[in-house]
């Protein structure tokens, strides 16, 4: 690259190509219209917009109180609450404008069946993708439940293969014992990329009534928090991912430029914001920027040379941390 | 693609221009925030940063607010983390806002005799909604506002007459009574000139007055502590007049995307999850409770 060119940050991912590596998260911009409130906000500036968890029938969710602030972080138990796929696809998909970025539905199912149903619905619907979420804290049935264990978790990405031929993301839980191993047998049944990783698992407790302070008990840690702990899923599922060229979207607390860097060295191919939107709206721009200038300053004409260029140190890496 | 909502909301680094503390843990605060300031109406609230240590905004209505100079005023209670920083802040520095946000009160062409009830930090869109009231000649509110701790003002004796209040209750605040805006205080306490006891026990002293025809004209706004708003629900259904409450829950986007501010109303549909941020802070009372 020549010193003065700009870099792109145009980056293809599944075949879709996207303005930019960030793509706002599922449940952090409810269907995709939400922050277009905020004078200065536009969803040209990101990839891509993964729409709220969406269900076969419509869901309240649950009790509040659903969210609170903790160090560094949040709690968060919504409980799915969405309007059913019908809905999503004939009143709410009509409005987007799909000139202006990407759009990615985000399916939640209590029986392998209603995945199915639900990805087959948006199979018949103008989405760019359909990202499997299996690893939804906040629901008694089905979401972690079935991510935790890598054969539902392979049973699941195989059901929902069979219902599209669209780009097919599968989100990971990090509240599992081998997540590198779950995205292999995903890999198997047909996943096409990952999102790495949905919410920790967590509880605040109010010590004066001395009951948990949300509505559902616990609730899924999200936030600058769980960033180190992201980081290392990213680095463990690219292990796999790179031999079979299957993308990555990191995320989990990330807020800056530099984040957003480590994650994409780390190995992911774009990266995800949520809970940094709830403290700046418009930190998509300033995170765009920061990328451009780093990919300039290090002479890099994309993002995609930068992507899981981790060079690690030479000693072996103990299990324990101690 | 424009929808009405688009860019109807600002992010903007607000200077604070006065930080006055009060008894009782109180604080106004006015803040330099010309985009707010221009569209913020009675009910709207900003998302604050109380610090940015903090990783989440507060929610806090808009108690005032200045088109031609340019700024809004807060009213806040020192109650957790969010709002023992947000005291510290000095005259001079910068906080990032975003606002305003809600859907706001909306007085019915008609009813001429509104009744506004702020108890506790409830008070502050009582008061920019009485402030947006002075224009229309139309409207006759009568203003009641409640608190346990000594009001974040200096109140004085009220020089308008309201039929049906005791004699001895004349506290007021001067603000509303210098706009001519009819206007006596509560309290449990016992504050000079204060009507000893609850705003709703306040609020039925005045119905009882009304003949009629006048008590079909009126119209209820409340904000305050939820015990309070369902007592006011409960006398507004007793009067059977239209009501509208601005509600509280913990937020963390404030602006629509994660729907975690819900509270249960019920529609025509059934019960639904509505969000306090966008579709409210402001709901019809009956919604609510029932
Ligand atoms: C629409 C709206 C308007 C409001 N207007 C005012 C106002 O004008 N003046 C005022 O003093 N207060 C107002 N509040 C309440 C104010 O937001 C809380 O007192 C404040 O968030 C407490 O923060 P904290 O960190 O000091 O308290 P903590 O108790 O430490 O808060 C911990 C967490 O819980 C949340 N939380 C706690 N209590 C409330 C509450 N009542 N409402 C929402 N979130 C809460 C906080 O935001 C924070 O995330 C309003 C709330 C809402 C929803
Ligand atoms: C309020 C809230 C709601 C969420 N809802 C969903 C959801 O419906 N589906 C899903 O796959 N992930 C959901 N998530 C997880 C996020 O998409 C994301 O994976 C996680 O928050 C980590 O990223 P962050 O730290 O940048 O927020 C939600 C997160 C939050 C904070
Ligand atoms: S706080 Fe996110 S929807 Fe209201």
């Amino acid at each position: 690259m020549s010193s003065n060119s700009q870099p792109t940050l145009n980056t293809d991912f599944c075949g879709m190509t996207f303005n930019s590596p960030i793509v706002l998260l599922s449940g952090c911009v409810g269907f995709g219209e939400e922050y277009t409130r905020v004078n200065g906000f536009s969803n040209r500036d990101v990839g891509a917009v993964c729409l709220k968890g969406t269900t076969q029938d419509a869901r309240l969710g649950n009790q509040p109180h659903r969210v609170y602030e903790t160090p560094q972080g949040m709690l968060n138990a919504i409980g799915l609450q969405n309007p059913g796929v019908d809905h999503v696809v004939n009143q709410i998909l009509p409005n987007l404008d799909f000139t202006e970025t990407r759009f990615i539905a985000n399916v939640s199912g209590s029986s392998v069946e209603e995945y199915y149903e639900v990805t087959r619905r948006f199979d018949d619907s103008p989405i760019d993708a359909i990202e499997i979420n299996i690893s939804c804290p906040n629901v008694k049935e089905g979401g972690v439940a079935f991510g935790n264990d890598p054969v539902m978790s392979a049973r699941v990405v195989e059901t929902c293969r069979k219902a599209t031929d669209k780009p097919l993301i599968t989100k990971l839980s990090p509240n599992q014992t081998d997540i590198a191993s779950n995205a292999k047998g995903c890999i198997e049944a047909g996943s096409d990329a990952f999102s790495v990783i949905n919410t920790l698992m967590g509880m605040a407790i109010d010590i004066e009534s001395r009951m948990p302070i949300i509505g559902n008990n616990q609730g899924g840690l999200s936030g600058p928090a769980i960033k180190p702990v992201a980081l290392l899923k990213v680095h463990q599922v690219y292990q796999v991912c790179k031999t079979h060229q299957i993308p990555i979207i990191g995320q989990g607390g990330i807020t800056t430029a530099e984040d957003a860097l480590e994650f994409i060295i780390a190995g992911a191919s774009a990266v995800g914001i949520g809970t940094a939107l709830f403290y700046d709206p418009l930190v998509c721009k300033s995170i765009n920027t920061g990328i451009t200038d780093y990919l300039k300053s290090h002479q890099l004409s994309s993002v995609d040379q930068l992507v899981g260029t981790l060079q690690m140190n030479q000693s072996q890496p103990s299990k324990c941390g101690c | 693609m424009t929808k009405p909502h688009h860019n109807s909301v600002f992010l903007e680094e607000a200077e604070i221009i006065s930080h006055q503390a009060f008894d009782g843990d109180q604080f106004i605060m006015r803040l330099l925030a010309p985009h707010c300031a221009a569209k913020a109406k009675p009910g709207s609230f900003v998302h604050l940063t109380c610090d940015p240590q903090l990783p989440m905004r507060r929610p806090i209505s808009i108690m005032r607010s200045s088109y031609n100079e340019g700024w809004i005023e807060l009213l806040y209670k020192r109650v957790g983390r969010g709002t023992t920083l947000l005291a510290q802040r000095q005259r001079g520095e910068k906080i990032s806002i975003l606002g305003p946000i809600g859907t706001p009160f909306k007085a019915t062409p008609g009813q001429s005799r509104p009744l506004l009830i702020g108890g506790g930090v409830g008070m502050p869109p009582m008061i920019f909604l009485a402030e947006s009231m002075r224009q229309e000649s139309d409207k006759q509110p009568f203003v009641i506002l409640g608190s346990e701790v000594p009001f974040p003002f200096k109140p004085t004796p009220s020089k308008i007459l309201i039929p049906g209040i005791p004699e001895g209750v004349i506290a007021s605040m001067p603000l509303l009574d210098d706009w001519g805006i009819g206007n006596r205080l509560a309290s449990q306490q016992e504050f000079s000139g204060c009507f000893q006891g609850y705003v709703t026990e306040l609020a039925q002293l005045w119905f009882r007055n009304l003949d009629r025809e006048t008590r079909s004209q009126v119209e209820i706004f409340a904000c305050g502590p939820h015990p309070m708003l369902e007592a006011v629900a409960a006398m507004a259904s007793e009067w059977q007049v239209p009501c509208q409450v601005s509600l509280e829950e913990f937020m963390a986007c404030g602006i629509g995307g994660c729907a975690g501010c819900v509270v249960e109303v019920q529609t025509a549909d059934g019960p639904a999850m509505k969000r306090v941020c966008v579709d409210g802070p402001v709901f019809e009372a009956a919604s609510v409770f029932n």
